[in-house]
């Protein structure tokens, strides 16, 4: 169908792959609780955002014959889904720009990239306009409708659970009542999403695992020691902040991550064990964002390591 | 000779330039371009130790051993260093502290030593002083672009002054050496798509 309508405005149409399908399908409860959280705005970002996503990859493949790939709604709904609610549009757009520009096409498209253009996006942001991106969280409206009636939430800003110690571990928290990024609030919608990538296999079990054991092997240790009151409890911890959005839809990304299994390991026990120092012990709240692009910077380096690693084995075995 | 005077006096800015195509002095480009007021002291800098240096090189070139003309250049080369950073202390003693290490750096930019090796260690002096002052202004010309885009979009004024209003979002990536990275690989970007396709055209 939108191929259909692209041909009728004569431009090029869309490369859909399968596993960018399923990660769009998986993505859309994350989309329904932030309309749902805050307002119907973010659905019209996603929108605006994935346009200029669409128009800065054809620029690139104007001249050529190839189509521009589906990955790159995917990585346009993501950076989206990361973002506080009340950012600027044109921020969002510089954003995504320079995702898709400097963090994939500069690399030579799908495939080909070394980070994780969704996420390259959002430091770019982050860096760029600090006080938008850190300052402001406007927590969700009240009533049973929320967001469904009201095109964006009022600045009535609230802590989120990450840097406020006292909120207990409620309902709300696994639902996705509390401020935060617009896709990363509700745990429940995100899980959902990535159970369905688990079960079709379009998201690497091993990573998800992994990630996961590491990183609530680390929080419980960090808890129990009690290093300072910053700690949450490890359950907290996971539904807080962008850690589950960050385990299902970035770490498994399959161009960024390792292809080899001992690698892969490596890499989700980085990221998990990173995540957690981040938060507890730097200026960040959050760490999910820098653990993956940093375990990324290592991704080449093991899966090389771990493949000459296997052939030198093949050949002592076979002499 | 005529011949080769006349190459190097043609300023081309986008082909033969060292930055856009040897990427040769990128370390001053990223340090000292947050401020279009440092970045033309330390291009001026910059252009004196250059041009200068070549210049008294190629005087010398015929009685300096081959064993240690690297030596000798970059002792002639310090010298001239240290006199901008003294005249600037005398003269200008608020803009050394913004500029204060970079202005030692100007030693081991690798364009002064590049040129001096390739270029005044063996033509004649007059040459030689052009083409210091050649490459030096063509520096200075992508240093001073990439300081006007940084100071306009990180800090919204130009030379010390507010340009923008108050509707400017300052760009903080701008302030830091990342922005100077990315305006570099743009910017390189598209003065190498420009100038490889005239060069194809020509050839």
């Amino acid at each position: 169908m939108v191929n259909k309508f692209l041909s009728k405005l004569k431009i090029n149409n869309i490369a859909w792959s399968l596993s960018m399908k399923r990660v769009l399908w998986a993505l859309i409860p994350s989309i329904l609780s932030s309309v749902y959280f805050f307002g119907w705005r973010s659905l019209f970002m996603i929108l605006i955002v994935n346009i200029f996503a669409y128009f800065s990859e054809y620029l690139f493949i104007k001249n050529s014959n190839k189509k521009v790939h589906s990955s790159v709604f995917v990585i346009a709904t993501l950076f989206v889904l990361t973002l506080p609610p009340s950012l600027p549009l044109g921020m969002a757009v510089i954003g995504v720009i320079f995702a898709v520009i400097f963090g994939k096409m500069v690399f030579g498209g799908f495939g080909r990239n070394i980070f994780n253009p969704a996420l390259l996006g959002r430091v770019f942001v982050c860096f760029t306009f600090g006080p938008y991106m850190m300052g402001e969280w406007p927590a969700p409206p009240l009533g049973v409708l929320k967001g469904f009636k009201c095109w964006i939430v009022d600045g009535l800003t609230m802590a989120t659970p990450l840097t406020d110690n006292s909120m207990a571990l409620s309902p709300d928290l696994i639902m996705g009542n509390v401020s935060g990024s617009l896709g990363e609030t509700s745990a429940l919608a995100v899980t959902i999403g990535g159970i369905y990538l688990y079960w079709t296999k379009s998201a690497n079990r091993r990573i998800i695992n992994w990630v996961f054991i590491s990183a609530i092997f680390m929080q419980t240790l960090l808890w129990l020691l009690n290093i300072n009151e910053q700690v949450l409890d490890p359950f907290r911890a996971i539904c807080a902040g962008g850690f589950l959005f960050g385990l299902f839809f970035m770490a498994t990304d399959p161009i960024t991550a390792p292809k080899h299994k001992e690698a892969q390991i490596l890499y989700s026990v980085f990221i998990g064990v990173m995540t957690i120092l981040i938060r507890n012990f730097s200026f960040w709240p959050e760490g999910v964002m820098f653990s993956i692009l940093l375990a990324n910077v290592f991704v080449p380096i093991t899966d090389y390591y771990f493949k000459s690693r296997k052939k030198r084995k093949k050949i002592k075995n076979a002499s | 000779m005529l011949k080769g005077e006349k190459k190097i006096t043609t300023v081309n800015l986008g082909k033969d330039n060292p930055v856009f195509l040897q990427i040769l002095g990128i370390c001053s480009t990223l340090a000292v371009t947050n401020y279009l007021k440092t970045t033309m002291f330390m291009c001026l800098g910059i252009i004196f130790v250059l041009s200068l240096s070549n210049l008294t090189i190629s005087f010398f070139r015929k009685l300096i051993p081959s064993k240690i003309k690297r030596v000798i250049s970059i002792l002639l080369i310090a010298s001239y260093v240290t006199i901008v950073d003294i005249l600037l202390k005398t003269y200008m003693p608020d803009i050394l502290k913004q500029l204060a290490p970079y202005v030692g750096i100007i030693i081991a930019n690798c364009i002064i030593m590049g040129r001096v090796e390739t270029f005044a260690l063996n033509n004649k002096p007059i040459i030689s002083f052009i083409d210091g002052l050649r490459c030096g202004i063509v520096y200075s010309f992508v240093l001073l672009i990439i300081a006007f885009i940084r100071e306009l979009m990180g800090n919204a004024t130009l030379w010390g002054y507010p340009v923008l209003g108050d509707w400017w979002v300052k760009w903080g990536i701008m302030t830091m050496a990342s922005g100077a990275f990315f305006l570099l690989a743009i910017f390189v970007w598209i003065v190498k798509n420009k100038f490889t396709k005239e060069d194809n055209g020509v050839e």
